[in-house]
């Protein structure tokens, strides 16, 4: 488990644009994470190595922050906001009604992989609540019909 | 009331391309300010009465002034995009429609504080935002505006409200934790990678080509007293039209809600939260407050990042404390103590109180640890959360004992 | 050098000087737990906060400088409220562990809640549960759920040993220290986060469950597990026999000296103190009668070693002293070789040793005081008192503590050994070359006697007594000692400190020093400079794994 060449030339000019190279730590986690799927405790030593930290203080960072996967995620993400603004929209009823469909609990993968499901704090989107983040984008003005489409397009 | 300055090029198709940006007098302010002294420009955005619109509203020409004159190192200027305010969606809006503008007022602050690098720290989930801004970053270098004495560095988080607090982001920049930092010393004393650091929010940098060219007395006169300009109001909640709204600053909360269209679902209004999440709640009986720093500090209560939050009778209040204890939970950051431990500890009391099987003791309880907390801690994150455990129960008692068992 | 006051009483110290130290001086104590003078302010545990002038709350002590006219209150009303709260906060998900916790009687929740917390807690709740029993590596226990997250740990392997194993995961109140999964801690200074844990969190698994800690003692003392000498403290269990499975010496702590360890100790000193209570220790002076090693009484044991000194010729004679033994031991053989004209003496071992120094505090030298033996002029040719003795040459050769057929002499030592008519052999720890002795004659372990030994950089230490001898050991001047006093020497003194007199006298480096003079901290052999401790390897430049 390693980056390529080209990758690591990303990396190293990524370093080089942070006073500290230290800085680029955040932008290479989700490098290795859109690489390898999920970071693992392999892809952590790895990236370890490319800063001359230790493990441990990456661990620290993987941990600390909610979009870095740990375990292999679906192949889809679906984040239901369940903050204020989303709550008095509705957001209990979404988030049940994605339970019901998919069969799993906010923090789960389906079985077939497809969809991991989250619930999360403000998106900061309220104006068109309630809504979710699926994958790269914010998906709005969520209605049971609605997160039905929105699912079935999800392969 | 109506002029739009920071919304102006919003509905303009294209609006976040440099050639439209150009076209509608863009960078025009930043080569006026390249015939400033940066002292001057430091004085021009203090007279402008301009104060910070990502939360603490501290009054943005005295922060530039912060920088020690006798350090001859790096400065940085670090942009917080990390928007997570509940209630707070204005600088999505800025970083999709008018980046262009963000940059404009990052290359005239730049020169205002002397940093040749600038940082802007996009959060992760707004990945629509960050690909619209990188482009717009793109532009600006192929177009000479940067890489000729300021280099921009786009930087995306991971997840974690707690890298909006200024020093909680530059940890996040500097690769680690999002952990707050303890002061002194202050960020423009010692920030970023060491070096003196300014942070401002998008929404503040964005002003500061208009005050430029425009002038600062244009500007305070837009506003009030001791605040100066327009601000974008989030609204959202339960009213007709939820969406941003440019207003002067000296709108009160009871016209903005009927800019946005008055309340919806019952129709009457309850209660409102003025400043995001954090903010101290306000009865309907409150609603006649200017919505400055100055007016809502007043009223107790604060305007913060201006995330205008309706709720309406039907809403339940202890439901929505749980709600916002949750996130304060979820979101502390864990490095001192009592926010730490209080925010779990809370959070399962006020759960227990909506399950029905709460104590009107836990409400004083929660009061009272609030009140123990509350100016302890690193950073304002937990006074944030203090903000809403009393606030909510105290103008809501009985709606709580309603709850409870005992 | 700013003048500041606290609670009335004024004080000038250094610029840079926090209140906690400044207030420490002034004999007030501002209660704390992340703050560690050897590590970088972390401010996390907000429980130093004080009262200063000028300042809208309590501030933190650890972060604020003193300042001239700076005006300080520890014991205001707000100060001991904002206190108590903070008890409360740490307590609101530590488990009520004491009956089972190592920590118990030294805890600093336990401490400070009795000081400053008094209060009913009204935390119903279920608490955050957290991985219990954790062995991180093969000298520290850890149970995250009793940790405070005060991070003392996780700065010490980042600042002092440079080596960042620790770290603080997730976030809230599901932070949990630990380590990288899969690593261990396995550095040469891992007990050092468990004398710096406040509380139980992080607990040494060599004392676990071993003896509870109100029974200690503690004696001030030195390592003797190599040339350093660091400064510890020695607890012994004088008060309940039956625990820690018989052990006397319990475990030793570091003693802070700016100029030798700082705060520090490494692990190979701090768990090196088995053979004290070993089963191997000599308990009984012994001879050898039929090939075979009987117990008798130190009159005869003497008189026989004395005896057969008189009866030889001083080249017949020689003797391998050891840089295991005190500046007094070392002394008193020193007489014994001038009263009777013995020049073969050594004391290092010819091999080159094994060890190597680490990049902190342990040398290679696994000997505390080589220093010492070469200034009292015991630095003879060992590998020439073993070709004399291969030749027939020495009839008589007395051994201090080495282990002749173990690591760092020739294999031909043992041939060597068959030649000797008489061997006498004096140490604490039966060996391999005890059992070819004539004589076995007991010594005393460093915990069971007093004396000094003088470190690679030339400073004399005191170590102390802190239990009685085993069986019938003695010191080795005491032994040394009563054998001149048999050829008719007057004698010394009863006390190592009368031979630390005598070797003042004699050797000019020692010259002018007392116990008084060298008290807790030491002092220099003349033309030695005065030290400091070394800088720690996180602390140096390139270090990497500082968070």
């Amino acid at each position: 488990m390693t980056f390529s060449p080209d990758q690591l030339a990303e990396v190293r000019r990524l370093q080089r644009l942070y006073p500290d190279r230290r800085g680029a730590l955040l932008p290479v986690l989700h490098m290795a994470q859109e690489t390898f799927g999920h970071i693992s405790l392999e892809a952590e030593a790895y990236v370890a190595g490319l800063f001359e930290l230790s493990a441990a203080h990456v661990h620290e960072v993987v941990t600390f922050y909610t979009l870095f996967f740990q375990q292999p995620k679906g192949r889809h993400v679906v984040a239901v906001c369940r903050n204020l603004s989303c709550h008095l929209a509705g957001a209990p009823e979404i988030l049940a009604h994605v339970k019901a469909r998919l069969g799993i609990d906010p923090g789960e993968t389906t079985e077939d992989g497809r969809i991991t499901f989250q619930s999360v704090e403000c998106l900061c989107a309220c104006e068109a609540a309630p809504m979710a983040q699926v994958d790269d984008r914010y998906e709005v003005n969520l209605t049971p019909e609605k997160v039905d489409r929105i699912l079935e397009a999800l392969r | 009331m109506a002029e739009r300055v920071l919304m102006r090029n919003f509905e303009r198709p294209n609006c976040h391309t440099l050639a439209v940006y150009r076209e509608h007098g863009g960078y025009a302010a930043w080569d006026k300010a390249r015939q400033i002294e940066p002292a001057a420009l430091v004085e021009e955005v203090k007279h402008s009465n301009l104060r910070g619109l990502g939360g603490a509203g501290f009054p943005t020409g005295a922060k530039w002034s912060f920088i020690p004159k006798s350090h001859t190192g790096p400065v940085y200027l670090v942009v917080n995009a990390d928007e997570g305010e509940p209630g707070t969606f204005k600088d999505r809006y800025l970083l999709e429609k008018d980046p262009h503008a963000l940059i404009e007022g990052m290359l005239i602050a730049a020169r205002a504080i002397r940093a040749a690098l600038g940082f802007v720290y996009v959060r992760g989930e707004y990945v629509q935002p960050w690909r619209r801004f990188s482009a717009a970053v793109q532009e600006a270098y192929e177009a000479g505006l940067l890489g000729a004495g300021f280099d921009i560095v786009v930087h995306r988080g991971a997840g974690a409200y707690i890298c909006g607090e200024e020093t909680g982001l530059i940890s996040s920049l500097e690769g680690k934790k999002g952990w707050p930092k303890v002061k002194p010393p202050f960020p423009a004393i010692k920030g970023a990678f060491a070096q003196p650091t300014i942070v401002n929010n998008v929404e503040t940098l964005a002003c500061v080509p208009p005050i430029i060219s425009r002038g600062a007395a244009w500007f305070a006169g837009l506003g009030t007293k001791t605040q100066g300009g327009t601000r974008m109001y989030s609204v959202s909640g339960r009213v007709k039209k939820p969406a941003v709204y440019e207003t002067s600053v000296s709108i009160t909360l009871r016209q903005l809600i009927e800019l946005a269209g008055g309340v919806s679902h019952s129709g009457r209004l309850k209660a409102v939260v003025p400043g995001g999440g954090s903010a101290p709640i306000l009865t309907a009986d409150e609603i006649d407050v200017v919505m400055d720093v100055d007016g809502l500090k007043a009223a107790g209560s604060m305007i913060g990042s201006a995330g205008v939050i309706v709720l309406d009778e039907s809403a339940s209040i202890p439901e929505a404390l749980m709600v916002l204890a949750r996130f304060y939970a979820h979101e502390s950051c864990g490095q001192c103590t009592p926010c730490r431990e209080s925010t779990g500890w809370i959070y399962k009391m006020v759960h227990r109180l909506v399950d029905g099987h709460g104590r009107k003791d836990d409400l004083d309880t929660i009061i009272d640890v609030a009140k123990r907390g509350a100016g302890t801690t690193i950073c304002a994150f937990y006074d944030g959360a203090v903000g809403p455990y009393i606030s909510y129960i105290q103008k809501f008692r009985s709606e709580f004992e309603a709850l409870c068992r005992s | 050098m700013p003048k500041l006051t606290i609670d009335g009483k004024e004080i000038e110290v250094e610029a840079g000087t926090n209140l906690i130290e400044a207030a420490r001086r002034l004999g007030i104590e501002v209660p704390h737990y992340c703050y560690h003078p050897g590590l970088s302010i972390a401010g996390q545990c907000r429980l130093c906060m004080v009262d200063i002038e000028k300042a809208p709350r309590p501030t933190i002590a650890c972060n604020t400088q003193a300042t001239d006219g700076m005006v300080v209150h520890t014991q205001t009303d707000r100060v001991k409220e904002t206190r108590r709260s903070m008890m409360e906060f740490h307590l609101i998900n530590h488990p009520l562990d004491c009956p089972v916790c190592d920590q118990a009687g030294e805890c600093w929740l336990q401490i400070y809640y009795m000081k400053h917390g008094l209060y009913d807690p009204r935390m119903t709740d279920e608490k955050v549960h957290k991985p219990k029993a954790v062995p991180l590596g093969s000298h520290v226990m850890l149970d995250a759920e009793r940790c405070i997250l005060c991070s003392r740990c996780v700065r010490f392997c980042d600042e002092i040993t440079g080596t960042g194993e620790l770290g603080i995961f997730n976030r809230g109140d599901h932070s949990e220290i630990g380590l990288f999964p899969g690593q261990d801690l396995e550095n040469n200074y891992s007990g050092n986060v468990v004398d710096i844990c406040p509380v139980g969190a992080l607990t040494d698994r060599d004392f676990r469950f071993q003896v509870r800690v109100w029974y200690l003692d503690s004696t001030k003392s030195v390592c003797p597990g190599c040339a350093r000498g660091c400064n510890i403290d020695v607890h012994v269990n004088r008060k309940r026999p039956h625990h820690a499975g018989g052990r006397r010496v319990a475990r030793l702590k570091p003693r802070f000296n700016a100029a030798v360890n700082a705060w520090w100790i490494c692990d190979v000193g701090r768990y090196g103190f088995d053979a004290v209570d070993d089963v191997t220790r000599v308990a009984l002076p012994q001879r050898r009668a039929d090939g075979q090693l009987a117990d008798i009484d130190w009159s005869e044991a003497l008189a026989a070693v004395a005896d057969a000194l008189r009866r030889l010729t001083p080249d017949e004679i020689a003797i391998l002293a050891s840089a295991q033994q005190s500046n007094e031991d070392l002394f008193a053989i020193k007489r014994l070789c001038e009263q009777r004209g013995i020049r073969q003496v050594a004391f290092r071992s010819p091999a080159a040793p094994a060890t190597a120094d680490d990049d902190f505090l342990l040398r290679a030298d696994r000997n505390p005081n080589t220093r010492g033996a070469e200034l009292i002029g015991l630095d003879g040719d060992a590998a020439g008192v073993l070709s004399a003795a291969r030749a027939g040459r020495i009839k008589l050769l007395w051994v201090f503590e080495h282990d002749l057929l173990g690591a760092g002499w020739p294999a031909d030592t043992a041939q060597a050994l068959e030649r000797v008519e008489t061997l006498v052999w004096s140490g604490a720890n039966h060996n391999a070359t005890t059992a070819r002795a004539h004589h076995v004659l007991p010594l005393a372990a460093w915990v069971e006697r007093d004396g000094t030994f003088t470190n690679f950089l030339g400073r004399v230490q005191r170590f102390r007594a802190t239990v009685e001898p085993l069986g019938e050991a003695l010191a080795g001047w005491d032994v040394v000692g009563r054998v001149l006093t048999a050829q008719g020497v007057p004698a010394t003194g009863t006390r190592a400190e009368h031979w630390f007199r005598e070797l003042t006298k004699s050797v000019v480096a020692f010259a002018g020093l007392t116990y008084q003079a060298i008290g807790d901290g030491g002092a220099m052999v003349s033309g030695a400079a005065a030290t400091t401790a070394p800088l720690p390897p996180g602390r140096r430049a390139g270090a990497k794994a500082t968070a």
